[in-house]
């Protein structure tokens, strides 16, 4: 329009001058001309196009177009939502910020520090009769997981989780430390199995019990009850194999579980396949495991667990030249109650847990001691119990104890009872954020030794953050 | 063990038969509430959050995933609200009609009017920022009113057969909508969707003053048309979308980040601020500790309004509508 108004004004301004060449005159007329009938055709086609959109919109319109409103253009026309639709950015466009990348990767940072009395509780631990390295175990050999006093890093995690393609997810999370890196877990698992079934496959944390399928960044206290370290050793149950799950169509929550392992866990289920002992192919190891949660309302939860696990165990005494064969049986339930109040950050919330396992090795002696029995029959309990006092603090006690059963029988020594071991601990956690916490936790611990009860207390200042993406939580 | 779990499934099925045909698991309330205007009596709606707790942390309880199990569609509020929770329910329930991307899988969110989104890159150090927008959307009932055009456009991809179902119901809920946003004065002579349309555009007090319909104003957008321009001191940042809906301005936080607990430098300075702006309400959601709040009345003119937040939030915010009537009408009594 301005380009027109200026050329009017142009074309004045040569009329008014009257030794203009006419001819030039001319031209420019012609020219105008054109334009208008330009503009005329532009009109119309625009007015084409406008009865067109109509015809399109009307009869998808529920709501009609308000007659008594004058619209100009044809998105005026639309109904509000469909115009508002093309005038807002879609949720999850590259405009807000998608990287279009789907890798989700999260570091944990877990550091603490630790100091304990005298000899040491994590020593004392190593030591407890029926379950420890002691004499009637078979490889002399230490595995020090246990934390020092002082500055602590227990590990950084490294967490990476996809989903692979319309059948597969899969994450794998790494431990490094000081020592060097070690696999926590590597999974594939299917998305889209019929008759809600999931398959998983490669090195997992079995789904038996209730805190061993957990990371250790997860525990509700810094370290983990007794019951599991004694058992099933620093890393609980993590192996080679597959699982398969079942949620069964009933109205409460019914997941049915079974697995096959390689068996290659030290405390439990090991195989040295050297002569004298025999060979076994794995798959040695097979779990099984129920979880049953009813629905209570808006403000209570319930699940129950109940595991069982059996599998080839062998073991091997390098000095006196013996060792056995046979199978470990572990059987587990456990329980949680979380209560909601509703409140934020966890203020008011209320959570009581409990797990119990007892296993059964029921070995046979080979070669010089063929024949005899070999048998370690212990278990252990913990209960904790977690409150929110007020936004973003919790506070918890936790009580074990593991040996209410603990007899062994070996050629040696013949049969022999020990004591039980138990543990008190407290911990108050302060949740800065999702991604930042800090935790004093301090343990005493009875522990029951070959050669008599011993004492030791333990306390811990941890700190953990989480960087890159924080994984929403299980229940 | 055969009999067993045909026994079972044939129960199962007997069950399912007598059950409405569309079965709807909601995320929060107000979408819960928003789809049964929309679906009416086709579909059964359930709900994760019951409308009284923080809808950022929740627990991925059990029985949340035995009713995402069962469901046909599945509606979140989106923008990252439900993240903390959401991905592990979704996982569990093993359910591919509802995962995300499916069609059953409705993004409220999806066609809302957002406010807030980062411009720049987002960081931790800014708090409980969220990369795609504030998502505490659903407090302008235009979106409310977009939210339900979502779910009925979905709802009759998925079940044509009750397009015209969906569209009747969707014109009811819109008029109610409307009637108790601008009084039925102005919609019987406008037309709800006209009068949007012109909150949309920044036009509407020109239109009506251009219609002489000034004087008959009703509803909410005549309850906090005298307050326009006020501030609100409000504890994190929810209440946004309401505010800029009524041309209140909420600016002021007690959280210094959000979702960054109140510190005491930080109140001093909303005293200051209040103070300045003869603020006159703190307006807060039910589940946040008072004390900040009371500390920043103590000291200025404002007082402390509870107020929910979402739908089931209070015993009279029992429908979306009536949660945003129970918040308009107490916020304008205080202002």
């Amino acid at each position: 329009m301005a380009g027109a108004a200026l050329f009017l004004i142009t074309t004045q301004h040569l009329e008014a001058q009257p030794d203009a060449d006419a001819l030039r005159l001319q031209k420019l007329e012609e020219e105008l001309k054109a334009m208008r009938q330009q503009i005329i055709q532009l009109q119309e086609q625009h007015a084409r196009e406008i009865v067109e959109l109509k015809a399109l919109i009307r009869p998808s319109g529920a709501a009609a177009a308000d007659d008594a409103q004058p619209m100009s253009s044809p998105v005026d026309r639309l109904p509000l939502y469909e115009s508002l639709k093309r005038s807002v950015i879609p949720t999850g466009s590259a405009a807000a910020g998608n990287t279009g990348i789907d890798l989700d990767l999260a570091v944990v940072l877990d550091g603490a520090l630790y100091h304990t009395s005298g000899e040491g509780a994590p020593h004392l631990r190593g030591k407890t009769a029926g379950f420890g390295h002691g004499h009637n175990d078979e490889d002399g050999h230490h595995h020090d997981h246990g934390p020092h006093n002082g500055f602590n890093l227990r590990h950084v995690e490294l967490g990476f989780s996809a989903e692979v393609d319309p059948y597969f997810r899969a994450w794998t999370t790494v431990a490094v430390d000081e020592d060097g890196a070690e696999l926590e877990e590597a999974v594939i698992q299917t998305t889209s199995l019929p008759y809600g079934l999931t398959l998983s496959g490669g090195k997992l944390k079995s789904g038996i019990g209730r805190i061993n399928r957990q990371h250790s960044h997860n525990w509700d206290f810094w370290d983990q009850p007794l019951v599991y370290e004694l058992l099933f050793g620093a890393h609980g149950l993590a192996e080679q194999g597959a699982q398969l799950t079942w949620l069964a169509p009933t109205s409460f929550y019914l997941l049915f579980g079974a697995e096959a392992f390689n068996g290659a866990n030290e405390n439990l289920f090991n195989v040295i396949g050297e002569d004298p002992l025999p060979q076994h192919d794995a798959p040695r190891l097979w779990t099984g495991f129920v979880k049953y949660g009813p629905d209570l309302g808006d403000r209570n939860a319930l699940q129950f667990g109940l595991s069982a696990l059996s599998g080839r165990h062998q073991v091997w005494h390098e000095d006196e030249d013996e060792g056995a064969d046979g199978r470990t049986f572990v059987y587990g339930c456990d329980f949680v109650y979380k209560y909601d109040a509703k409140r934020t950050h966890g203020a008011g919330d209320f959570t009581v847990q409990g797990e119990y396992f007892f296993r059964n090795q029921d070995l046979t002696g080979v070669d010089s001691i063929a024949g005899e029995p070999w048998t370690h029959e212990q278990d252990g309990y913990y209960l904790q119990t977690l409150y929110g006092f007020r936004p973003r603090w919790r506070a918890g006690l936790r009580w074990d104890q593991v040996g209410l059963t603990n007899t062994s029988t070996t050629p040696e020594h013949g049969r022999e009872r020990f004591d039980d071991s138990r543990r008190l601990a407290a911990m108050l956690v302060w949740k800065l954020s999702e991604f930042s916490l800090l935790r004093l936790q301090g343990g005493h611990g009875w522990y029951a030794l070959e050669e008599g009860r011993e004492r030791a207390w333990e306390i811990a200042l941890q700190w953990q953050v989480t960087f890159g993406k924080h994984a929403a939580h299980d229940f | 063990m055969n009999t067993l779990c045909l026994t079972l499934f044939a129960a199962l099925g007997a069950l399912g038969a007598q059950a409405a045909e569309i079965r709807i698991v909601a995320t929060t309330t107000d979408l819960a509430d928003i789809a049964r205007a929309v679906a009416g009596t086709l579909a059964e709606v359930s709900c994760i959050t019951t409308g009284r707790e923080d809808p950022h942390t929740l627990t991925a309880r059990p029985s949340f995933i035995v009713r995402a199990r069962d469901a046909d569609v599945w509606i979140r509020v989106g923008m990252e609200l439900e993240i903390g929770w959401e991905p592990v329910i979704l996982r569990d329930a093993r359910n591919p009609r509802i995962a995300e991307g499916a069609p059953g899988h409705i993004d409220a969110a999806a066609h809302v009017i957002r406010l807030e989104v980062p411009t720049t890159r987002v960081t931790r150090d800014m708090g409980d920022v969220h990369p795609s927008g504030n998502p505490h959307y659903w407090l302008d009932p235009l979106n409310g009113r977009l939210v339900a055009a979502t779910i009925a456009e979905r709802l009759s991809t998925l079940y044509p057969a009750h397009q015209t179902a969906f569209a009747k119901n969707l014109k009811t809920f819109s008029d109610a909508l409307d009637t108790r946003m601008f009084g039925a004065a102005w919609v019987g002579e406008i037309g709800g969707e006209a009068l949007w349309k012109a909150v949309a555009e920044n036009r509407l007090e020109p239109l009506l003053a251009a219609r002489g319909l000034e004087a008959q104003a009703g509803g909410w957008y005549a309850a906090l048309r005298p307050h326009r321009g006020k501030t609100v001191v409000t504890y994190h940042r929810s209440w946004p979308y309401l505010a800029a809906r009524f041309g209140l301005l909420s600016d002021l936080q007690l959280e210094p980040k959000p979702g960054i607990p109140p510190t005491a430098k930080h109140l001093a300075t909303v005293v200051e601020a209040a103070r300045a702006r003869q603020a006159r309400v703190i307006l807060q959601e039910p589940f946040f500790t008072r004390k900040a709040a009371e500390f920043v009345a103590a000291r200025t003119e404002a007082v402390v309004v509870s107020l929910p937040m979402m739908t089931g939030g209070s015993p009279e915010a029992s429908t979306y509508l009536d949660m945003l009537d129970t918040v308009i009408t107490n916020l304008s009594r205080s202002l």
